[in-house]
């Protein structure tokens, strides 16, 4: 499955990296910004973007907004707990919600099974 | 200065006697004694007001202007007389009596004639009040008949050159100039003085109306006698009479008008016995009163602040000097006490505002005591709202320090030993595979701690969304069932964080204490506050008071103005209702 990860921190875009491509993953691009990340998206046309909420130039919610209704679906990332974050996970069009320290494989693949 | 006074009264009697005398012995039926009497009178009138006026406000010139005025009016009358020197003198002087009548009531009642125009005027008048006789006497030979003169020849001692046409002509002139041009000039000005003067000064210039009725109805009267052939006699009468009754009623009007400080003084009797009942924020109004100005204000010299402050602590500014309103500063052995800030015409009655200045001393102490104790309360106030805003403020840093630095090493870490998981999987070693996933599951709780400890401090949510998306995430964090109804409005941080900590500890203690089985949680803006209301079904008898931790949330309610009211009967639930100011 390919996979854009969007975050502001290259630690966590190569840590995500690592993790995901052990669990199977193809991760075909890494964006830092939500400019960056809807232009790789279109391009590069993945199965998945893990978009973290917190960029610097536009929230997550509103590049998943973007996003929604296309044939990449978009799972939220954030540090924060989704209790922290409101109805706005459930209004973005992202098909789900993982805290960063739960991601992995299987969590993704459970959210994407469950959206399907 | 007394004696001079004293002896003017018997003089002016004398005096009117003579004048009397004059008018019935010379113009035979050109008078009667009726109307000669009234002319006395008229002069008697301002004679009277004069000298009390300058006994009462020794002072002020109006007194002496009146007083004046009075004497020539009675000496225009020497005119009359078939005396050569006499006729000379007084015809020539004759007509500054009603110069000086008109310069009283402009100076009215400072006794200073105020503003470039008026002061042309009164020159204007005297000049001509006095050159246009003189240019009479100067040609006139008896030949023609003068206005108000009997038939009767008298001589001018100032003949230069007899021409009894230009006489009658030169009069005409003088009563077109006088009393057409500069009378309608004097009459346009009162009425403009009137016009632009505050309702309290148009109360003191009233008498200023009476001055113009006066002298419009003298100019018709003048215009009648000089350019009506033979004028009505009936008209005559009217305008006679009319004219004296004003000319009568006009010094006591000035004089009436000019003492209201001594009637008024009066007042002030009343405003020491008022200020006895009054609450300290009647000064004021007390004051206003006492000094006839509805729109007094007072401010309080505070020592410390250095500053003048209203009845509630509010900082005033004076105003300008030379403007509508004038400033009296109110000292008590050198210190400012207060400042009287009033209308401009109370200059005028020095006495009256040292007096009531003086019965108000006390009062105006106890108000400023009263204001600096507000003002401090309010100082309090403001810095119990700072004080709140601050600790919101760090208690924001802190959540945003945790989630940046701590739990984002956390985070990190979590994922780094995932991943070592997966470059584990399938060794042969199970009891490092149980380790690694045991470190993965306690670093998640340390994870989920930190989380829950930052949102203690400050929930990010209601930074970012508002107070009602955090209420929303509340309620679905406590264990028991909780509906939420909030107003989605973004308000100040301090009231948004205020609210949400009422809600908290509320709900905290209905899932400790209350043994509910159901809680509501209404937000809505009411009168510019922010009602915060936390109900639920459970036991009540709580208190506000009793450790539940709602005290501290009370004094933080109260901080931003607010107050929080617990009602909890025992049995019947408790509701705890927090009203927040919001005004935006």
């Amino acid at each position: 499955m390919t996979v854009l990860v969007v975050d502001d921190h290259p630690a966590f875009r190569a840590s995500a990296r690592r993790l995901l491509e052990l669990d199977g993953f193809r991760v075909v691009g890494e964006a830092a910004d939500a400019g960056e990340a809807l232009v790789l998206a279109r391009e590069l046309e993945p199965r998945l973007v893990l978009l973290d909420i917190g960029l610097p130039d536009r929230s997550g919610f509103d590049v998943a907004a973007e996003l929604a209704g296309g044939r990449t679906d978009v799972v939220l990332v954030s540090s924060r707990a989704q209790a922290d974050l409101g109805r706005r996970v459930r209004e973005s069009g992202a098909v789900g919600f993982i805290s960063k320290e739960r991601l992995s494989g299987e969590a993704i693949l459970a959210l994407l099974g469950r959206a399907a | 200065m007394r004696a001079l006074r004293f002896a003017l009264f018997p003089a002016a009697l004398a005096l009117g006697v003579v004048a009397y005398r004059i008018q019935i012995d010379n113009l035979g039926a050109a008078t009667t004694p009726a109307r000669s009497l009234a002319i006395v009178a008229v002069a008697w009138a301002f004679v009277g007001a004069g000298l009390v006026a300058w006994a009462r406000r020794p002072g002020n010139r109006l007194g002496p202007l009146m007083t004046a005025a009075g004497f020539a009016l009675l000496l225009r009358q020497l005119r009359y007389s078939h005396d050569p020197v006499l006729f000379t003198v007084f015809f020539a002087l004759s007509e500054l009596s009603y110069a000086l009548v008109a310069h009283s009531v402009l100076a009215y009642p400072s006794g200073r004639v105020v503003g470039r125009p008026e002061r042309a005027l009164v020159k204007v008048g005297y000049a001509s009040m006095l050159l246009f006789p003189l240019a009479i006497l100067l040609v006139f030979d008896a030949t023609r008949p003068l206005r108000f003169l009997d038939p009767t020849p008298r001589d001018s001692l100032l003949l230069v050159w007899a021409n009894g046409a230009l006489a009658v002509d030169l009069q005409k002139a003088f009563v077109v100039f006088v009393w057409g041009v500069l009378a309608t000039c004097f009459i346009v000005l009162v009425l403009r003085r009137l016009a632009r003067a505050t309702p309290r000064a148009r109360r003191i210039l009233a008498p200023l109306l009476l001055a113009a009725v006066v002298f419009a109805l003298r100019a018709v009267f003048e215009c009648v006698i000089t350019f009506a052939e033979r004028p009505s006699e009936i008209l005559y009468v009217y305008l006679f009479w009319w004219q004296v009754a004003g000319f009568v009623a006009l010094p006591l009007a000035l004089l009436a008008g000019m003492l209201r400080a001594r009637l008024a003084r009066a007042g002030v009797a009343e405003l020491v016995l008022e200020l006895e009942r009054a609450p300290p924020q009647g000064l004021r109004d007390a004051l206003a009163r006492a000094l006839g100005d509805p729109t007094l204000e007072v401010a309080l010299w505070l020592p410390e602040r250095e500053e003048y402050v209203d009845a509630g602590g509010r900082p005033v500014t004076l105003p300008e000097e030379g403007g509508a309103r004038t400033v009296t500063l109110l000292e008590h052995e050198g210190e400012p006490v207060a400042a009287i800030v009033h209308d401009a015409t109370l200059v005028d009655e020095p006495e009256l505002l040292r007096a009531s200045g003086a019965a108000a001393r006390l009062a105006l102490e106890n108000a400023r005591l009263q204001a600096e104790t507000r003002a401090q309360l309010a100082e309090v106030q403001r810095s119990r709202a700072r004080i709140v805003a601050a600790a919101d403020e760090e208690r924001r840093r802190i959540e945003r320090d945790l989630h940046d630095g701590a739990q984002q090493r956390l985070v990190a870490l979590a994922l780094e030993l995932r991943t070592a998981q997966r470059r584990l999987g399938g060794s042969t070693d199970p009891e490092l595979e149980q380790i690694l996933a045991e470190a993965v599951g306690e670093l998640q709780a340390a994870v989920d701690d930190l989380r829950e400890l930052a949102r203690g401090v400050h929930p990010a949510i209601l930074t970012e969304d508002g107070l009602a998306a955090a209420l929303e995430s509340l309620s679905s964090r406590t264990p028991v069932p909780v509906t939420v109804d909030a107003c989605g409005d973004r308000l100040p941080p301090q009231v948004e964080a205020t609210a949400y900590f009422v809600a908290c500890e509320a709900l905290a203690n209905v899932v400790k204490h209350a043994g509910a089985s159901h809680a509501a949680v209404t937000a809505v803006r009411r009168n510019g506050m922010l009602v915060i209301q936390v109900e639920d079904d459970g036991v009540g008898g709580a208190h506000a008071d009793g450790g539940s931790g709602l005290r501290g949330l009370a004094d933080r309610v109260e901080a931003l103005g607010g107050r929080l009211v617990v009602v909890s009967p025992a049995g019947g639930g408790t509701r705890v209702v927090g009203e927040i100011p919001c005004a935006s």
